[in-house]
């Protein structure tokens, strides 16, 4: 039986070693994080196992629940830790060969820091030290952004700063009001008092978590800032931003709507909100030409879809929309580490540039294309069933309103398979005539290199541990409903959460 | 235009914090939590200041994320400001002997202030923090002063580093001898003496001697960079 | 009048919150927008702590035995607020590093004219 606190503990001491390693040892600082990282694979993966049925609640320091701080490692905490660590594991495996330079320790350091942070935001079980860990997770992204120092990088961490910045304040002022009207700080404790005062005075408290939570989980008003920041960062940075940072805010919205709130009258306007995300994501990723940009708009797209099908608030939607996140983390990243050495292969972000490298590099843009079929939905990849379960729930409610927005739904994914059409039909149908010179400024720091053929090998494991998750889930979907169906049933019934906590 | 929008909009965020402000009166007991600590709390964890027991023994898991974030600002600000080129000779012109004397005289009991502050922070309002900025303030006045005197890179990383290593292994330790993360194994000692309150004082120590070198070292790469 | 002596801690906390959010979102030299951030940081410590105060409490400190505990003020909002503090602290270090990099680059201030990154 590990203890879930191990989980947040040795990455984080693994953290705090780099700088020492960076004084004396240089060359073995880019193995630490995947063995942090591999760790907690293993670990989460074992705990898996033990809480489908009963949760394991940790408390820190010895005190009993509500007057401790405490972890609660049920199944949709431990699934979510499994989904980060082994996402993180396959992009720090990428991330040896893929940054360079002298100051590597910066990286390697921020990017640990950031997952821990991810982690810890899924395990706790106290609203505070929510906010704490997700904002390790929002500082260690916002100085990541920027990490190559060039124009593009400095001008979207700025941004991205600054609406974070005010979100946070926001979260901060809504969990203030929380303990002015309950008293105590733990979920499950507010969870139980909930019904006590009025729902008009949960109203504002409500609003103010969600607006905050929801920067960081990019919902539509709020993510001005995605765009920029993802298609900025370095590629890997980029992977684990769209593939765990988001999905990691949209955990927290849901948590927070979910199990402290328990409210159904604001998921119909969630369901209205992401499709509004999705139509907007998707349409705006149709005509791009950068293909980080187009990734990062379409990212915001599936954000949508997620949100949808959470808010349908059944079990078939949330099991789909779980389902969803987990396909969307995998393709996701997939698509941006593959991107990432076909831009450094042509030295340009325009997808028109593009043209024959195909023939150049046969696996890199193989694993593209399976990643970009999986995200439009196509069958023997995991997009598909994940995607059948949410149509399935969302016509099962028998409602038309839901019955309209999955026909939104069903026209973003159209839109979806035309741009990602485009990139491939590029890429592999088109000879190289007149490559055009764009010289993107976002290289002045790394040189391109035109001349060798495909991405090192270090680069492609971990794209073709991808590729085979893919594939592997997308034929056999029951390998996972099983934990995906007591995960949201964790989710929707809050009353064995608070029993469990509090006793 | 924005500036009507925006006048709007703060209309609204003013109405719905009004709104949820009347129903939090002002000045009245809300909790049984803070009750709860004010009661227990001298006996069950040995320091006689309610809030740093709140801090370092209830509520250690923030204080935990608090260090990192702290860490992962001055890493994030060190590579944002990385220029790659050679510390750049600025031709200053060198400190008054009077300011250079004054300045060098006054930084020790600076330190020893905030040394002080932060190990007796179970007994009087004050603890690692609060020390750790008061010795960065000795620094900024040995950089304002005595200009060409700089902190040394590796020192600072090593304090860094082992403050937040010794916190963790402080956690580590607690999970070995008591099952629990951060469980206070040490013996509590008589309330109101120096020696008492457990591993209180330890982990504040390393959190004062951490959060010093670490805004030191943020002042550094600011004024290096100008 | 004693409506405002009650409640003064509240409206002042408030009005920074309002002030800060102001400057941020109509202010377009970085250097303000910064400030405006810290504003508006002091706005919502200074609410977290109010929410915790008792009329006529003291600091929850035993510094001689027999101090009466029933008059103490709430000891965890001061810890949440210690907290955050720090965390302001932090992201404010790191906006003023990224406004320096972005001076050296666009060698302006002003946020109407740091658009590159458009459609």
């Amino acid at each position: 039986m590990v203890n879930p606190v191990l989980l947040i503990a040795v990455p984080l001491g693994f953290a705090f070693v780099i700088p020492l390693f960076a004084l004396f040892w240089k060359p073995a600082i880019k193995y630490l994080p995947p063995l942090a990282l591999a760790f907690n694979l293993v670990a989460s993966l074992l705990l898996l196992t033990e809480v489908c049925e009963n949760p394991i609640i940790v408390s820190i320091g010895g005190w009993q629940p509500p007057f401790c701080i405490n972890l609660v490692a049920g199944p949709l905490g431990v699934l979510f830790s499994v989904v980060i660590a082994l996402v993180g594991l396959l992009v720090s495996i990428y991330a040896i060969e893929y940054i360079k330079g002298d100051d590597t320790e910066n990286y390697h350091t921020l990017s640990l820091l950031l997952l821990t942070g991810a982690t810890g935001v899924v395990l706790t079980g106290d609203i505070f030290n929510l906010f704490v860990f997700f904002e390790i997770l929002c500082i260690s992204s916002y100085a990541l952004v920027a990490y190559l120092r060039d124009k593009a990088g400095v001008e979207s961490a700025v941004k991205y700063l600054i609406q974070g910045a005010v979100g946070s304040s926001l979260l901060l002022i809504g969990i203030g009001l929380l303990y002015g009207l309950f008293g105590t700080l733990n979920m499950a404790d507010i969870a139980a008092k909930i019904d006590s005062v009025s729902p008009i005075s949960l109203f504002v408290p409500m609003v103010l978590l969600i607006t905050g939570l929801g920067v960081e989980a990019a919902i539509f008003p709020l993510n001005a800032w995605l765009p920029d920041a993802h298609s900025s960062a370095p590629s890997s940075i980029s992977a684990i931003l769209s593939g765990i940072a988001i999905e990691v805010g949209l955990y927290a919205v849901v948590r927070v709507v979910f199990t402290i709130f328990g409210a159904s009258s604001i998921l119909l306007f969630l369901a209205f909100l992401g499709i509004l995300t999705l139509l907007i994501g998707e349409l705006c990723a149709f005509s791009q030409n950068n293909i980080k940009r187009m990734l990062a708009y379409s990212s915001i797209g599936q954000i949508g879809l997620i949100l949808f099908a959470l808010s349908i608030a059944t079990s078939g939607g949330v099991t789909g929309g779980l389902f969803q996140l987990l396909s969307h983390t995998l393709a996701k990243a997939l698509l941006f580490l593959a991107a990432g050495y076909i831009i450094y292969r042509t030295g340009s972000l325009q997808i028109t540039a593009f043209e024959g490298m195909g023939k150049k590099m046969p696996l890199t843009c193989l694993a593209f294309t399976i990643g970009a079929f999986s995200l439009v939905g196509l069958p023997p990849f995991i997009g598909f069933p994940s995607k059948f379960l949410i149509v399935r729930a969302a016509l099962a409610t028998k409602e038309t309103v839901f019955a309209v927005l999955i026909g939104l739904a069903l026209l973003g994914t159209i839109i979806e398979g035309a741009y990602f059409f485009r990139v491939i039909q590029v890429l592999f149908f088109q000879g190289e005539e007149g490559k055009p010179q764009g010289q993107n400024p976002a290289f002045n720091e790394r040189r391109p290199d035109k001349t060798s053929g495909e991405a090192p090998a270090v680069a492609l494991i971990p794209i073709f541990v991808f590729v085979v998750l893919i594939v592997v889930f997308g034929i056999y979907p029951k390998l996972v409903t099983d934990v995906l169906n007591s995960a949201a049933t964790e989710l929707l019934h809050r009353y064995d959460y608070i029993r469990s906590v509090l006793g | 235009m924005r500036k009507i929008v925006s006048i709007l909009l703060l209309i609204i965020v003013a109405f719905g914090i009004i709104r949820a402000l009347v129903e939090i009166p002002f000045g009245t007991l809300k909790t049984e939590v803070g009750r709860y600590y004010i009661e227990k709390g001298v006996e069950e964890t040995g320091a006689v200041n309610i809030v740093t027991s709140v801090v370092v023994n209830y509520r250690a898991f923030d204080t935990l994320g608090e260090i990192v974030v702290l860490f992962i600002a001055a890493i994030g600000l060190g590579a944002v400001l990385r220029t790659g080129r050679e510390k750049k000779t600025r031709d200053v012109q060198p400190a008054s002997l009077i300011l250079f004397t004054g300045c060098r005289f006054l930084f020790p009991f600076i330190l020893i202030l905030g040394i002080y502050i932060f190990i007796h922070g179970h007994l009087t309002p004050g603890g690692g923090f609060q020390g750790g900025a008061i010795i960065a303030s000795g620094f900024l006045l040995i950089y304002l002063g005595c200009k060409e005197r700089r902190i040394s890179r590796v020192a600072s990383h090593i304090a860094e580093s082992l403050g937040g290593l010794v916190f963790l292994g402080i956690g580590l330790l607690g999970l070995v001898f008591g099952s629990y993360f951060l469980f206070n194994f040490l013996p509590m000692g008589t309330a109101n003496t120096l020696f008492s309150a457990g591993v209180i004082p330890i982990i504040y120590i390393a959190i004062g001697f951490k959060v010093g070198s670490e805004l030191a070292g943020i002042l550094d790469n600011l004024i290096e960079e100008s | 009048m004693s409506f405002l002596n009650s409640y003064i801690y509240y409206i002042g906390a408030f009005g920074l919150i309002l002030i800060g959010l102001y400057i941020m979102l109509v202010k377009h030299n970085l250097i303000k927008v910064i400030v405006g951030l810290g504003i508006l940081d002091t706005g919502v410590n200074l609410f977290l702590i109010s929410v915790g105060y008792i009329t006529k409490g003291t600091a929850p400190i035993f510094s001689k035995p027999g101090i009466d505990s029933q008059q103490m003020v709430d000891p965890v909002p001061q810890a949440l607020v210690l907290t955050a503090i720090v965390i302001g602290v932090a992201v404010l270090a790191l906006a003023l590093s990224l406004a320096i990099r972005l001076y050296q680059h666009y060698r302006t201030l002003d946020l109407r004219e740091i658009k590159e990154q458009r459609w």
